[in-house]
């Protein structure tokens, strides 16, 4: 069994315990591109509660919330192999914390591996405006944007890793964190 | 000319094209029929073409990757003065239509 770390080593290894932790069972629920908007809405709404004082900052809060989970749940839900998706969250005084792991083919273990390299040796800034014009001059059929602009608009830190799990399948661990604005100001 | 389903709506009226609701749809291809009515209201108007965000409360990643290639198609048409109106109460606004600006500096972005 191989396992290959790429992106911020200690966050892969950050503790979950206290927190949700949500399964999309394959097979009963259909999995499909809606389970991602239904679920990151969930996650949003019961993440950012504590902080409903204050509106500002609860739409702030919400709408990071929201963004990094739909962005993270939909790349589960585009490159899964059958098998359930396990995702984990929890804020850590100010910080959210995100986990989502299901299964890949190793041909899409290899080309994200490649893509990840390529973007983490770059500033994402300038890469996200460069993917920006390659999409515009292709046909690609995905635009490759939803870890880009979680890095350099939302200054996300983001670990992955791939652990081979069986013939021709690689088990993939996304973690991602983000630091909340507790100023409404921010 | 409108595109619509329970989460959004998208509509075309005289140089102006309005964004309303929750966008997330799957990708380029899902996102094709409005690259269609926007790039429609590029081409088929002289001057000032406007695209009002200011009801679009959500839009994933594939969104704003449309957002960016209609902004590149504009920058190729120079008799075309593409503005986006936009409201800093939805936070993915202020932190991602600044870099379309970025692609376009001639871009009249006005974040209210």
């Amino acid at each position: 069994m191989s396992k290959t770390v790429l992106g911020i080593y200690d966050l892969s290894e950050a503790s979950f315990s206290t927190g949700a932790c949500l399964t999309l069972s394959d097979g009963p629920l259909e999995l499909g591109w809606r389970h991602s908007g239904l679920t990151s809405d969930f996650i949003a709404e019961a993440m950012s509660l504590p902080f409903a004082a204050s509106k500002t900052l609860h739409a702030n809060i919400h709408h990071s919330i929201g963004y990094l989970s739909n962005e993270l749940i939909e790349n589960a839900v585009k490159f899964r192999q059958p098998g359930n998706i396990i995702i984990e969250s929890c804020i850590a005084l100010d910080v959210f914390m995100m986990r989502v792991r299901n299964e890949i083919d190793t041909d899409t273990s290899a080309r994200f591996q490649l893509i990840l390299a390529k973007m983490l040796s770059a500033e994402p800034g300038e890469l996200l405006i460069q993917q920006i014009e390659e999409n515009a001059a292709s046909d690609a059929t995905g635009s490759g944007l939803g870890l880009l602009t979680l890095l350099a608009d939302y200054d996300a830190r983001l670990a992955w890793v791939f652990e081979t799990s069986g013939k021709d399948r690689v088990t993939l661990t996304t973690t991602a964190s983000l630091a909340l604005p507790l100023s409404s100001n921010g | 000319m409108e595109i619509r389903d329970e989460n959004f709506r998208i509509w075309a009226e005289n140089e102006c094209v309005y964004f309303d609701g929750v966008l997330r749809l799957a990708g380029p291809d899902a996102y094709a029929p409005i690259y269609s009515l926007a790039a429609a209201a590029l081409h088929e108007n002289n001057g000032r073409v406007i695209f009002d965000l200011t009801g679009l409360e959500f839009l994933n990643s594939s969104g704003i990757n449309l957002l960016a290639k209609l902004t590149i198609e504009a920058r190729k048409q120079s008799d075309v003065q593409l503005v986006i109106r936009g409201t800093a109460q939805y936070p993915w606004q202020s932190k991602s239509l600044p870099n379309l600006k970025k692609l376009f500096p001639q871009l009249d972005l006005q974040l209210a």
